[in-house]
């Protein structure tokens, strides 16, 4: 084999030797074993020193680089020739197998091309690169791909740094029974994770005996995508690890959770079979309507044309577990129509100066919105988790401090709210009758809600499931008389 | 005429005293004006009472309405059409019409956005880009002066080939240049990378020089084992333009095995295939195109009708040619895809087909290029356009689609509920036909601030030409506020028949209901252009076939509409823009600016027409 490969070498050398113009030239250095061993034969090293002679001249030779690659590929067909006759006894494959080796192949020719693809590809990834149908969707894969990668190899690399560090440390400093470090001495009892555990276990015990059930509603796996599915499945396990660390956690129920659906499959493959088992929270696959009397029901949605003015804690409130990165305008809201529930969206337009992007949140948005209106009754404190890019802070702070106290007192005599209305006079309200012209610009850009589009009506107008009676009694005193029953 | 002048005494009065309520009233009385002076005769009062007073809400199918018609076959009523404006308007629909419009808008703020625009250019240019730093030279270059380059260029010396080919090609430097920084890596590394190769071959391929390409591909085939994407499409492009673009058909099929090679592809080689007058392959490679759904591209029809122009006869083997009489008929067929699928071609197209029909020998084919008159007539032949109705199968399995895909979709609750649409259903069933369906909400806010008025004076030009006409809005505007004036809301409900949808309803899917379920001879006044509904329909026939019904029923009200000024509409085409043929004559309506959207249709027309 080695006589062979070696004959077979010179003669392409004489080749090359004869194309290139060169005289001195030794085989003799030639060492074969590399040429059997590495595609990239490399000989230019030798034909460097020599080929520059004739470059003394004013005349370059443009071409020669032909005749390098030229040279290479007679070595390396002739190398071909043999690995195929090598390998000729498993090649006959499968067609699909046949569309996975092509595609295989691109990718490494991708590679070579300098396009954004992994190092490393998987049987697995092959696969599903092979059933992409079009070439963009393959080269957004591959980036994809290439950016996890990356991403993996950082990681590794660092880990590889601590270990090698430790070890070092170990090294210059062996542990022995005097070279320890001294056990600290401090009069203060060390307070252990599990102790906060069982602490907090006990706040989720006691949430699910008597704390306010929250819903989510976990039917639409059906409108995400695999990756969107992924990603509310780690805002959910954030929810669930905001709620238990809170004071005064919720009782969280996960409705319409079908046993076999990939929403619970991801869930127990992120939480592990036995966490999931222990977490205090309760799982169904009914719906919500069946779980909870109708009339407690309050679906938040941002599609809603209600306001929730105030957090009511004999209801229940539920939240549509879906992600949704192309935003599925009224989705949620059709839920809550076919199933006749009482709907509500938070008060953003009435606390904050929006300014760019959906009223849709996020889940852990929401559960860490709903927990602190929940305790502290304070809607500024609880929208200071709505993302700062999309809006521009609160309206002005005094009016939002009369109104947080606003539902109490409505509750009891009306008559001083109705007096301190008045000596507002014509100030402008964060809420009410005002929004018709100042929110417009916002609201109309059809982020949120469909029928707002061509909605003019001030809000006020429309009655809140939460406290109808107030919104009309407040409704009457505001609205200003039309002109045509003033005369 | 005494009733007419103590109205305007009443107006002045008005006017003196309360200047708001006295502008609202004006506006009113002079609909009513309008009302009087058009019905001929002697106006007397009783008339006037039994105009205004007329409810079409209480009596149901009792006033003016004709039986409903259990087919849908055309009706083609004169005395039902809507009187448009007597010039001819550009309509919504007439190419470049939205971008005069975005002009215009953006004159209007041009203050501000010449602002924007200092702002831009004060940007600094992308920074940290790999050829900063790097000079390309202006002559090739010696080995040891590319070394010199090597060691004093800013970037990492493994990627200084790569990046000075970018930069060579960025610079559209020469060939020569690229050659010796090729020598120059292959004598210092004693091969080159991939990546090099391909760039060297844009350059290529790019400055067309086919030759070298040629040459490239030999190297390249040899030293790698496949060709990515890239390079397959520059081989492809480089051997079409040569004597041996047979070589990319192999390259082609490769391609096949991982990846749906592009139009442009398939594109490049059929061009080069019919360039040597070899019209069967290239047929063949059409039919490849057709067959994998994709559109051809306009320069595929071009290499075509141009081959077509040349005589489609093979030079060099004569199995490859196609008679010409073939060839004619796979043209035509072209020109049939164009029509089914609503393909406008370029000038440069409408150029090739133009000559084709006049290089066929044995006919007189002269083409002309012209314009439509507003009747459908051709300036150019004066024959009669087709005309935009749809026939009553076309038009039912529109209807269907529109109750299916748009109003009810995959979850009825999206858009409406089960209830509201029932009760819609049976009001449209109750109810006279009707002639126009206002989209209320739409019409109203075309003037902000009083839009309840607007609405009435639409409401008030409609039944003034005596047509049925239906307003669809949303329960909120039932409430009387500023904009929403209880009188006018009234007198709109007394004048035409009302239905208001959930103000968490979209009230657009209704009105293409009703519209549709109204007959052919109803139409829509709305500005909104339905693309969004359009959109829910899952196949391009039901798309177009909606899309040509719109064209042909959609009413737009035209230009601004100043307070009392009577309201006109845009005018309908009463033809369809689309390429047809009436056996001694085609028409072909053909793209002459760059500036029309997608929804849009071109208004210049190529006639073509056989005389003997």
């Amino acid at each position: 084999m080695m006589g062979l490969f070696s004959r077979r070498v010179s003669v392409e050398l004489w080749r090359l030797w004869s194309v290139s113009g060169t005289r001195n030239f030794s085989i003799g250095t030639f060492p074969t074993g590399q040429v059997c061993s590495s595609r990239s034969f490399s000989s230019g090293r030798f034909l460097r020193t020599d080929a520059s002679q004739p470059d003394q001249g004013d005349k370059i030779d443009l071409d020669l680089w032909k005749s390098v690659m030229r040279s290479q590929t007679a070595v390396d067909e002739s190398i071909e020739d043999d690995k195929e006759q090598v390998k000729k006894g498993d090649s006959t494959d499968s067609p699909s197998g046949c569309v996975l080796a092509a595609t295989r192949e691109l990718v490494s020719m991708w590679r070579q091309a300098g396009k954004l693809v992994p190092d490393k590809i998987t049987d697995q990834d092959v696969k599903t690169l092979a059933e992409l149908t079009t070439k963009s969707s393959k080269k957004k894969y591959l980036k994809f791909l290439a950016i996890r990668e990356g991403h993996k190899n950082k990681s590794k690399e660092k880990q590889e740094k601590k270990r090698a560090e430790k070890e070092q440390r170990l090294a210059d400093f062996p542990e022995t029974l005097e070279n320890r470090p001294p056990v600290k001495n401090s009069f203060l009892m060390q307070y252990r994770d599990h102790w906060l555990d069982r602490l907090l276990g006990w706040r989720g015990a006691q949430a699910m005996n008597f704390g306010q059930p929250l819903v989510f509603d976990m039917s639409y796996e059906a409108h995400m995508t695999p990756q969107e599915l992924t990603n509310s499945v780690s805002q959910m396990l954030e929810v669930e690890s905001c709620n238990r660390r809170s004071l005064d956690p919720f009782h969280l129920h996960l409705c319409n959770l079908q046993p076999e659906g990939g929403y619970r499959q991801q869930l127990v493959k992120r939480y592990s079979e036995d966490a999931w088992d222990r977490l205090l929270i309760t799982e169904t696959p009914q719906r919500h309507v069946d779980v909870f009397p109708q009339e407690q029901l309050v679906y938040l949605t941002a599609d809603s044309p209600n306001v929730l003015r105030t957090f009511d804690p004999s209801k229940v409130y539920v939240v549509g577990a879906m992600v949704d990165r192309s935003i599925q305008t009224g989705r949620s809201f059709a839920t809550a129509k076919r199933l006749q529930m009482a709907t509500a969206r938070l008060p953003l337009d009435q606390f904050l100066r929006w300014e760019i992007g959906a009223k849709t949140l996020t889940l852990d948005q929401m559960i860490r919105i709903l927990l602190t209106i929940k305790d502290t009754g304070s809607w500024e404190q609880a929208l200071a988790f709505v993302p700062k890019r999309k809006h521009d802070g609160f309206y002005q702070e005094k009016k939002q401090s009369e109104r947080g106290g606003t539902a109490a007192r409505d509750r009891g005599d009306r008559y001083p709210q109705r007096d301190q209305r008045e000596r507002q006079g014509s100030a402008r309200e964060p809420w009410g009758a005002g929004r018709g012209g100042q929110d417009r610009g916002v609201t109309g850009k059809g982020v949120g809600m469909a029928w707002e589009r061509e909605y003019k009506q001030p809000v006020t107008r429309i009655r809140s499931s939460q406290n109808s009676t107030t919104e009309e009694r407040r409704r009457t005193n505001k609205t200003r008389t039309p002109w045509y029953q003033q005369d | 005429m005494t009733y007419v002048s103590i109205f305007r005494n009443k107006i002045a009065g008005l006017k003196v005293g309360h200047l708001k309520m006295g502008a609202t009233f004006l506006f009113q009385a002079r609909l009513c004006l309008y009302g009087l002076s058009h019905s001929s005769g002697i106006i007397h009062q009783g008339k006037m009472c039994a105009r205004t007073m007329c409810t079409k809400g209480i009596k149901p199918g009792e006033q003016k309405s004709p039986p409903r018609k259990t087919d849908t076959t055309i009706r083609q009523t004169e005395s039902f059409k809507v009187r448009q404006m007597p010039s001819f308007p550009t309509s919504v629909f007439a190419a470049g019409n939205a971008k005069r419009t975005t002009e215009m808008l953006k004159r209007k703020t041009a203050l501000a956005s010449l602002e924007q625009e200092d702002a831009a250019g004060d940007q600094p240019r992308r920074r940290g880009f790999k050829t900063d730093g790097l000079v390309a030279p202006d002559r090739p270059l010696s080995p040891t002066e590319w070394k010199k380059q090597l060691e004093e260029a800013p970037c990492s010396p493994e990627r200084f080939d790569v990046h000075m080919m970018t930069l060579l090609f960025k610079t559209g430097a020469e060939l020569d240049i690229a050659k010796s920084l090729l020598t120059f890596v292959a004598l210092e590394t004693g091969t080159m990378s991939y990546q090099l190769l391909l760039q060297y071959l844009t350059l290529c391929v790019k400055g067309g020089h086919d030759a070298e390409a040629l040459d490239c591909y030999q190297i390249m085939r040899g030293a790698f084992p496949a060709l990515e994407t890239g390079a397959a499409s520059l081989f492809i492009k480089a051997f079409s333009r040569t004597q041996s673009w047979r070589e990319a058909l192999p390259i082609l099929r490769d391609m096949k095995k991982v990846i749906a090679p592009s139009t442009r592809n398939y594109s490049d080689i059929i061009g080069g295939a019919l360039l040597h007058g070899a019209a069967a392959p290239a047929w063949q490679l059409y039919d490849e195109v057709l067959g994998e759904g994709l559109t051809p591209l306009p320069d595929t029809w071009r290499a075509l009708f141009e081959g077509g122009a040349r005589g489609g006869r093979a030079e060099e083997e004569e199995d490859e040619g196609m008679p010409p009489a073939e060839y004619g008929e796979r043209l035509l067929g072209v020109l049939g895809y164009m029509r089914d699928n609503q393909v406008y071609p370029e000038r440069n197209l409408a150029d090739a087909i133009k000559s084709w029909f006049h290089s066929l020998p044995g006919h007189h084919w002269r083409g002309e290029w012209t314009t439509v008159s507003p009747k459908g007539v051709c300036k150019g032949c004066g024959s009669e356009l087709e005309s935009i109705q749809l026939t009553p199968e076309e038009y039912t399995h529109l209807e269907a689609r529109v109750m299916a895909d748009i109003i009810q979709g995959k979850d009825v609750f999206q858009k409406t509920t089960a209830e509201e649409l029932e009760s819609f259903k049976a009001f449209v069933k109750r109810k006279p036909v009707f002639d126009v369906v206002v989209d209320g909400l739409n019409v109203a806010n075309i003037v902000k601030g009083r839009q309840s008025e607007m609405l009435l004076a639409v409401v008030c030009e409609l039944e003034r030409q005596g047509l049925t006409s239906l307003v669809l809005g949303r329960k909120h505007m039932l409430r009387p506020s500023a904009s929403w004036d209880r009188r006018n809301m009234g007198l709109i409900q007394k004048k035409a028949h009302c239905f208001f949808t959930e103000n968490t309803s979209e009230d657009d899917p209704f009105l293409l209901y009703a519209t549709l379920h109204s007959g052919n001879h109803c139409r829509f006044l709305s500005r909104d252009l339905m693309r969004d509904h359009k959109a829910c329909l899952p196949d391009a026939l039901t798309r177009r076939l909606f899309f040509k019904w719109q064209r042909g029923h959609q009413l737009v009200i035209h230009g601004t509409v100043a307070q009392g000024r009577r309201v006109g509409f845009q005018m309908i085409s009463p033809y369809d823009t689309i390429v047809q043929s009436t056996g001694v004559s085609w028409h072909v309506p053909y793209d002459d600016s760059a500036d029309r959207s997608s929804y849009e249709v071109p208004q210049s027309w190529l006639c073509l027409t056989n005389k003997p």
